[in-house]
């Protein structure tokens, strides 16, 4: 048997061991140090996402605290709705979704959709429950409940939801919650999770830490295929396990929704306009009405792109909130300010006479007033909205002075509602006309500004807390809309008292006379808005304002009534009721409406006698007035 | 007598304790991984027990036989390994998509595991009788090439992309132990670089091609393919560096490793005894690896010397490949980490392997 014979060579591959053995010690070095990156640097995450594999929280969201208006009618409350929850990495993307799909009766389009959304789940979240379906139908509900069994990772969970009865009425004061984004949650540091509801406008989202609630949690083992386990390799310790979510705080508001039922009312026929209702003596806010509105019932649950772009789109800006947000020319309304700052100056005295023909002229432009008054004093400017006069008076003024009792009064800053983003409107002053309008200043600008057009921009709001300082005698408050704040025990947490913003320097006389000629306009027969007077009912005392808008371009194809209605005024009233001894202060704004005395001042009467109707003295000057008046 | 007394004072201890405890760690650690399976599985690290002893008995016969003779019958051992190959074919019974295995009384036998010791023994056969001792051109690769491609190709019909390439890796570190030409080593990349795009086209399975695009994103697609390789770093990592303990890895209790007991009983290992028991593992694993090397470079001719480095080889690629795999550092390939995996096929090839190696260690005194 020939068996090998030795070989000299076997020497031969002496180097090349020595290679080898090097790349087989570097291999070794190479996975250890692997060992150490996932076993000792990386060890914390590692072991997190051990723990996310073996336990599967659930959260138990807290139910949102109640809305209520001061008579505790509901405004926003929470019912019932089932959700579906689905954990990524336990349903099969084909088997499993098809089968959830012939359960809920899904199409074909929805089917894919689902699987879609599933699929697209981070990593890190694949073993946890994402929300897949809100506000699922009964027969949906019993369809999963009862094939439970074969869907691990598919679960039912009863939620509450965001419901307003009032619907769109107060839409834009008490706004809307919906789902957080997950932007969102990256701004709120993590403190909200995926599926969670969140306020988007108004108070909804000025008081939710209040409203919100804590969630609870439910902590289980699971093993890879969703099934509980009893016997956890992790620590429960290391786990909090379970806690109750706590509701949140029940919120009640100085909102009258009756009241906003009846201002509603008062603005049927008008397609936009926007009213605000506040109490002199409190400052407290009963009506922030903003036609036309959406239906939060609609945000808060799943609006289409569709829908939204029909609310985005709509020529009446449904999404603005008007009494706030929008800033518009005062209009008449503004006359006020001026009288008050002439008569606080003690430049003018108000029973002197000025010639009204018709016009003003200044160099060679020819300032138009409504019509020839012939010679008017204060009051009787007031009453039949002289402009002549005002612009007279305004030359002694001067407009730094008009913008310093305008200011006093609270406009050009926001009056601090704390709800919604409120505009601070705009007090344009002289050095801001020099600088924007070229160097020369133009008394024009004063003229403008004395009757509450040229640059000076305010909220419905501000000038409703301005009127409702003239009627309390010079106390400017904060508005107030949140009244008090109580536990889900019923328990009051906390009451907002009313806050005064600042005592106003104007002497109470010139209020007092401010404030009578305020009653001239709506009882006199000359007053501009006699015709809208209540007879035999409340007294009230107002301003009338026309705002003329900026002209709005006709568009190619476009129906001439609708050029024609957007390039008209808007229509102004703000006043006082009862006159005598004021309780709230109102200002509606008809936009597009025309002549404030025409359009407004009926509006805001109806809501005048809504709410004071039948409890205050009758209106007998005013009703005799009109008698001998109508033939 | 004589040969008694010779086979005890030449044995290799050295070697049969490395080996013994690389079993009995594989077989605990089996033990755990398969523990929560129940019914079917839960006997499985016995059934490892009697591979591993009947692969003690196959190594003993191995070492016994001078491999001298093994060398007269290389091209026998060759042949068989692809006759068995071609039978796959004709007797295989398929597991998910590929055939691979055939039956034998009430086990079944894998050829393809086998066929790299075949392979081995051929290669070494080969370059024993090859009076060549300078640098090889790449006609000088044609024989050996076509030694490794018949079997390779066989493998990747099953298909079986895994062994293929350990057959590759065998046969390029055989290679590389005598001397490659540099402008023959140029050319075999060159090659490479053609064949990969063909390979990637047409030979490839689409599950073979989503695992390497999975490895080149491990978290493109968490569900399916990418879930193996993310779960076994979360078992691996989690374990710390004391890990859990035996029988308290959540992952792989909680069977969120896939095939823990043939692709992943690494991890399982690491979950378990953390970076403490996975370096006493790799050391065993390397130790065992240097051994061979050792043992190759003071054999006494060329048929031993690669005979050695062929089975260090073997030992080293599968483990590289399988631990890679697993710690996310290559795609998920099926190679099973030698003697730690449960298999037959795999026991009897590497237990093969290991008796060639005391073989040649002992011989090493011989002449």
């Amino acid at each position: 048997m020939a068996l090998l014979s030795p070989r000299r060579e076997v020497g031969e591959f002496k180097k090349r061991y020595k290679w080898m053995a090097l790349a087989v010690l570097a291999t070794f070095f190479l996975f250890v140090g692997r060992a150490v990156e996932l076993q000792v640097v990386e060890y914390a995450k590692w072991a997190r996402n051990a723990d996310d594999n073996v336990t599967r929280t659930l959260h138990l969201p807290a139910t949102r605290g109640v809305v209520r208006d001061t008579a505790s009618r509901v405004i926003a409350d929470n019912r019932s709705s089932y959700r579906v929850f689905i954990t990524p990495q336990m349903v099969d993307p084909q088997k499993g979704v098809r089968r959830i799909a012939e359960l809920m009766e899904l199409t074909d389009d929805e089917q894919e959709t689902l699987r879609q959304k599933i699929a697209k789940v981070p990593e890190s979240r694949r073993s946890h429950q994402i929300e897949m379906f809100s506000d699922i139908t009964r027969d949906q509900v019993a369809a999963l409940e009862t094939h439970a069994l074969e869907l691990p990772g598919v679960d039912v969970i009863a939620t509450p939801v965001r419901t307003y009865p009032y619907g769109a009425l107060g839409a834009h004061a008490v706004g809307y919650v919906n789902e957080v984004s997950a932007d969102d949650i990256k701004a709120k540091g993590n403190t909200y999770h995926a599926g969670d509801r969140i306020g988007r406008t108004g108070l909804e989202k000025a008081w939710e830490p209040y409203l919100r609630g804590t969630d609870g949690i439910h902590r289980v083992f699971v093993d890879a295929r969703g099934r509980r386990q009893d016997r956890p390799e992790v620590d429960p310790d290391a786990h909090e396990m379970h806690r109750d979510p706590v509701p949140g705080h029940d919120v009640t508001l100085s909102l009258d929704m009756e009241l906003m039922r009846a201002v509603e009312t008062a603005f049927r026929g008008q397609p936009s306009g926007s009213a605000v209702v506040v109490e002199t003596r409190t400052g407290r806010v009963r009506a922030l009405y903003s036609k036309p509105a959406y239906d939060p019932n609609e945000m808060s649950g799943r609006l289409s792109a569709d829908g939204f772009k029909a609310l985005s789109d709509n020529a009446f800006r449904p999404l603005i909130d008007k009494t706030m947000f929008e800033t518009y020319f005062p209009g008449s309304t503004f006359k006020v300010v001026t009288a008050l700052a002439a008569l606080q100056e003690g430049l003018v005295n108000p029973a002197d006479r000025i010639d009204c023909p018709g016009y003003y002229e200044i160099g060679n432009r020819r300032f138009r007033c409504s019509h020839m008054h012939g010679e008017v004093d204060m009051h009787k400017a007031i009453v039949q909205s002289c402009n002549v006069y005002f612009w007279k008076i305004a030359e002694k003024v001067g407009i730094d002075k008009i913008n310093e009792y305008a200011r006093e009064l609270g406009f050009g800053e926001p009056s601090g509602i704390g709800v919604n983003s409120e505009a601070a409107g705009f007090l344009a002053s002289r050095k801001w006309y020099e600088e924007n309008y070229g160097s020369r200043f133009l008394v024009g600008y004063t003229l403008n500004t004395a009757i509450g057009q040229g640059n000076t921009r305010v909220t419905l709001l501000q000038l409703a807390l301005a009127y409702a300082a003239l009627g309390n005698g010079g106390q400017l408050f904060v508005p107030e809309l949140v009244e008090r704040v109580s536990g889900p025990d019923g328990a009051v947490v906390q009451e907002f008292e009313p806050r005064v913003r600042r005592k106003l320097t104007i002497a109470p006389e010139h209020l007092q006379y401010v404030r009578d000629s305020l009653v001239g306009v709506v009882n006199d027969p000359s007053g501009t808005a006699f015709e809208a007077r209540i007879e035999g009912g409340v007294r009230v005392a107002g301003k009338t304002g026309t705002a003329q808008v900026s002209y709005r371009r006709p568009k190619p194809g476009e129906d001439p009534r609708k050029s024609e209605y957007f390039n008209r005024d808007h229509a102004w009233f703000a006043g006082l009721a009862p006159a005598d001894n004021p309780e709230i202060a109102f200002v509606v704004l008809v936009e597009h409406g025309g002549g404030g005395g025409k359009y407004a001042a009926p509006v805001a009467m109806q809501i005048v006698e809504q709410y004071l109707g039948g409890r205050a003295a009758p209106n007998t000057q005013g009703a005799v007035l009109s008698r001998t008046q109508e033939p | 007598m004589a040969l008694v007394r010779d086979a005890r004072d030449q044995f290799d201890w050295t070697l049969f304790v490395t080996v013994a405890a690389l079993s009995v760690i594989g077989v605990v650690n089996l033990y755990s991984a398969t523990s929560v399976e129940g019914g079917t599985r839960s006997d499985i690290y016995i059934q490892q027990i009697y591979w591993l002893t009947l692969g003690a008995g196959v190594a003993v016969l191995v070492a016994a036989i001078d491999y001298r003779h093994y060398e007269r019958l290389g091209w026998v051992a060759y042949g068989g390994g692809l006759v068995l190959l071609v039978l796959v074919f004709l007797l295989g019974r398929g597991i998910r998509g590929s055939t691979r295995w055939i039956s034998i009384g009430g086990s079944s036998l894998q050829p393809s595991e086998l066929m790299k010791i075949g392979l081995i023994i051929a290669l070494a056969k080969y370059l024993h009788h090859d009076p060549k001792t300078g640098g090889r051109t790449l006609k000088d690769l044609i024989v050996p090439g076509l030694i490794a491609a018949v079997p390779m190709g066989l493998v990747l019909l099953q298909p079986d992309l895994g062994t293929a390439v350990m057959l590759a890796f065998i046969f390029a570190s055989i290679m590389v132990l005598t001397q490659l030409k540099a402008r023959s080593l140029l050319a075999l990349v060159v090659l490479f670089a053609v064949s990969a795009p063909i390979t990637w086209e047409y030979l490839l399975h689409d599950y073979q091609r989503d695992r390497i695009l999975t490895f080149m994103d491990p978290h493109a697609d968490l569900l399916d393919t990418g879930w193996h390789s993310h779960q076994s770093l979360v078992a691996i990592g989690s374990g710390g560096f004391w890990g859990k303990g035996f029988m308290q890895g959540s992952q792989s209790q909680h069977r969120f490793l896939p095939d823990q007991h043939t692709d992943f009983p690494f991890s399982v290992w690491a979950e378990e005894q953390g970076l403490a028991g996975v370096l006493l593992l790799l050391s065993l694993y390397f130790f065992l690896i240097l051994w061979g090397i050792k043992i190759a470079s003071q054999a006494k001719d060329r048929f031993g010397a690669v005979v050695a480095v062929g089975v260090s080889a073997m030992i080293f690629w599968h483990t590289t490949v399988n631990i890679g795999m697993v710690t996310g550092m290559l795609p998920v390939v099926g190679v099973t980490l030698p003697l730690f995996s449960y298999g037959g096929s795999s026991v009897l090839a590497t237990m093969m392997g290991i008796g060639l190696l005391m073989n040649v260690s002992m011989r090493r005194f011989h002449y």
